[in-house]
């Protein structure tokens, strides 16, 4: 009986976990494209800088929450420099435009960060108080596992604060919904998309830094993680947030139920599953996602 | 005038003779080296073609023609490492091809070993497939699956600590880790070891999160795990199990030896691995003591497995290329079976009987290091030595 009560924990913890991880990324993604119809490829290699600058700042010797605050921030600043110069410029162009090209920057920051930092994994260390396993009664689990979900919950109640208590986030939904009546409107729909892209990075950073810990580092870290954010947003539809919230918890429970039942088959069933919502329901899981 | 003619046709005809023999002389023996150096086992292919490099500074020129090694990287994807085995031969030249990281890049390789139509020695292949199965393919490195079964079911029934544990068997899903779980279980199913999932779990080479298989670990009953997982993961693996508190009261032997690199980056979740295999820098011999140092003084790294692997393989490459005489490809594979090299961990063989190598090996626990000049803080404590005939395969 204790072990099932611990393991059905552990099962619910590490799906939300892994959900967690999956949907802020996701969101990143999610934001960029909805805001600016550009479909980031290289959202993962900046989910993967974001976790070697979170590296590279506790490795300095100040604390991890430092790096928690300071890693997105510098994705960001990145994020924002790759906007002017490559993306803004495409952006009248069809999209598959700046599909290439976010798929050779991914190649670039690739590259980048083994030319950086090597490529040996990477382990970012954590306070004393993170680094242990807390018990109760036949359930033990990684504090920081703990932590990670309510670090998830703190950045999705900031965001929906963003979005949807101030002027900005209400202008980033309209424009994401109807661009052109906001742009006919007067609003400065350059800074929109400006706006999105960096706060897309800044996320991706985010959870790269708070990733870092649980998964470790490494260079290409940000594959696997660009493909199954991927199937978040497939999932819950193109563009949709609160589609991306479901779809992540979702995959995140179904990733890590057939990994304990049926191990071997685990991945086939996730994407059994994206292409069956593909077919049957093509907007997502709430019927929200867009086309271009 | 007719003469003058005469004379100057002779005079070009000799000198056509003797100019190719002569840029013959001159020209270098291209080796084609095969390594990972992106992806998840960047690392360890790093590692590898260090350990080659440092055997053809050594060893200067083969059939006095100097050494050029030209490296390819594989991105431990069988299709991509064929291609490039491919432009090695019929572009570059190459006389033989060296290398690997991976049983599938390796039987891949294999597979097409008659259109390549050269020697081809691996030096981190595990796969009990290499055995015999070609007259051009070799291993000369680490040990292969059967062997390091038979050294971790030696250690195991001989480590009161690890001895009466019911055990979990974890592995990679390709080749080689199916092949080394299948080994591990019916080795320990005939020496009374009980293993709680004979069909093991087989994670994908691509995991990162490893909470689900700790779970089911922990579920499971098992008092002890046996790990088949690529030697840059098993710290990984490490960290997030001990972050679970997995290895509290559980034991870890592991088919693969951890690389140095990643276990120097695990830190204490790394000490506690078993595991059998060739070399460790823990072996105090003058062979392997004077490897080591001119190891860090080229690389300023950790003396790695993988590296003194290499270096072995490509050291029995260049001596099996020179008793043959000549780059034929039957000649050198001819010249290589039966050769043998006095490196880091020993006579290291390469039977006549299959093209493996058989040789000495050790039994390690990691653990902290004691001072050393690499400022290691991690490593691979030596337990016991095996002979080449405990490990096997008979011959």
């Amino acid at each position: 009986m204790q072990t099932l009560i611990s393991s059905g924990a552990d099962i619910v913890f590490n799906s939300l976990v892994l959900g967690g991880v999956f949907l802020i990324v996701a969101i990143g993604l999610n934001i960029i494209y909805g805001l600016s119809r550009v479909m980031n490829l290289a959202h993962g290699s900046l989910y993967a800088l974001g976790a070697y600058f979170g590296f590279t700042i506790v490795g300095s010797g100040l604390n991890f929450f430092i790096a928690l605050l300071i890693a997105p921030i510098v994705v960001g600043v990145f994020g924002l420099l790759l906007e002017r110069v490559l993306i803004a410029p495409m952006r009248e162009r069809p999209m598959i435009y700046t599909l290439i090209l976010t798929y050779g920057l991914m190649f670039f920051l690739d590259g980048l960060i083994k030319y950086l930092w090597g490529n040996e994994t990477r382990f970012i260390e954590l306070p004393a108080f993170l680094n242990q396993t807390l018990t109760v009664g036949s359930i033990s689990y990684p504090s920081y596992r703990l932590a990670t979900l309510f670090g998830v919950a703190g950045i999705m109640g900031g965001l929906s604060l963003l979005l949807g208590k101030t002027k900005i986030g209400t202008t980033m939904r309209a424009a994401s919904n109807i661009p052109e009546m906001v742009s006919v409107l007067g609003v400065n729909m350059k800074l929109v998309h400006m706006g999105g892209f960096v706060l897309g990075c800044v996320l991706a950073g985010l959870a790269g830094v708070l990733a870092g810990p649980l998964f470790t580092v490494y260079p290409i870290m940000g594959h696997e993680m660009l493909i199954s954010s991927f199937v978040v947003i497939v999932i819950g539809g193109l563009g949709s947030l609160r589609g991306a919230v479901l779809a992540a918890f979702l995959i995140g429970a179904v990733q890590t139920l057939a990994e304990f039942f049926i191990t071997d088959f685990a991945m086939v069933v996730v994407y059994m599953m994206m292409a069956v919502i593909l077919v049957f329901m093509p907007r997502g899981l709430l019927g929200e996602g867009k086309f271009e | 005038m007719k003469r003058l003619f005469v004379v100057a046709l002779c005079l070009l005809a000799a000198t056509l003779l003797w100019t190719p023999r002569f840029a013959d002389a001159e020209e270098p023996i291209k080796i084609g080296v095969i390594v990972p150096l992106s992806g998840i086992a960047a690392q360890g292919g790093v590692e590898l073609r260090d350990g080659i490099e440092m055997a053809a500074k050594e060893k200067k020129t083969v059939l006095g023609r100097p050494i050029e090694l030209i490296v390819e990287d594989t991105r431990v994807k069988p299709d991509v490492a064929v291609s490039k085995a491919e432009k090695l031969v019929y572009k570059d030249g190459c006389v033989a091809l060296i290398g690997v990281f991976s049983s599938g890049v390796g039987l891949a390789i294999a597979k097409n070993i008659d259109k390549l139509n050269v020697p081809f020695l691996t030096t981190h292949v595990m796969t009990t497939e290499f055995y015999g199965l070609h007259p051009l393919v070799f291993r000369s490195g680490q040990l292969a699956n059967d062997q390091t079964a038979v050294g971790n079911v030696k250690g195991i029934l001989a480590t009161p600590d690890l001895k009466n544990r019911k055990y979990y068997v974890l592995v990679h899903d390709y080749a080689w880790g199916h092949d080394g779980g299948e080994r591990f279980v019916a080795l320990a199913k005939e020496n009374g070891i009980e293993v709680v999932n004979p069909d093991f779990d087989k994670a994908p080479i691509k995991t990162t999160d490893w909470s689900t298989y700790i779970s089911k670990i922990k579920a499971s009953g098992a008092d002890g795990v046996y790990i088949v997982l690529i030697t840059t993961v098993i710290p990984v693996f490490t960290k997030q199990a001990d972050e679970f508190g997995l290895f509290e009261n559980m034991r870890l032997v592991s088919a693969a030896a951890p690389g140095v690199t990643e276990l120097e980056a695990g830190g204490k979740a790394c000490y506690g691995i078993f595991g059998a295999s060739c070399y460790s820098w823990d072996i105090d011999t003058p062979a392997a003591n004077e490897w080591e140092k001119k190891y860090w003084e080229m690389y300023k790294a950790i003396p790695s497995d993988a590296a003194a692997h290499s270096y072995v393989g490509a050291m029995n490459l260049f001596n099996g290329i020179e008793k043959a005489g000549s780059t034929d490809p039957m000649k050198i594979a001819d010249a290589l079976r039966g050769i043998s090299f006095d490196g880091p961990y020993g006579t290291v063989r390469i039977s006549a009987k299959d093209n493996c190598m058989r040789n000495e090996a050790v039994l390690t626990e990691t653990m902290a290091a004691p001072e050393n000049p690499y400022g290691a803080k991690v490593y691979m404590k030596v337990l016991r030595t095996f002979t080449p005939e405990e490990l096997g395969p008979p011959e």
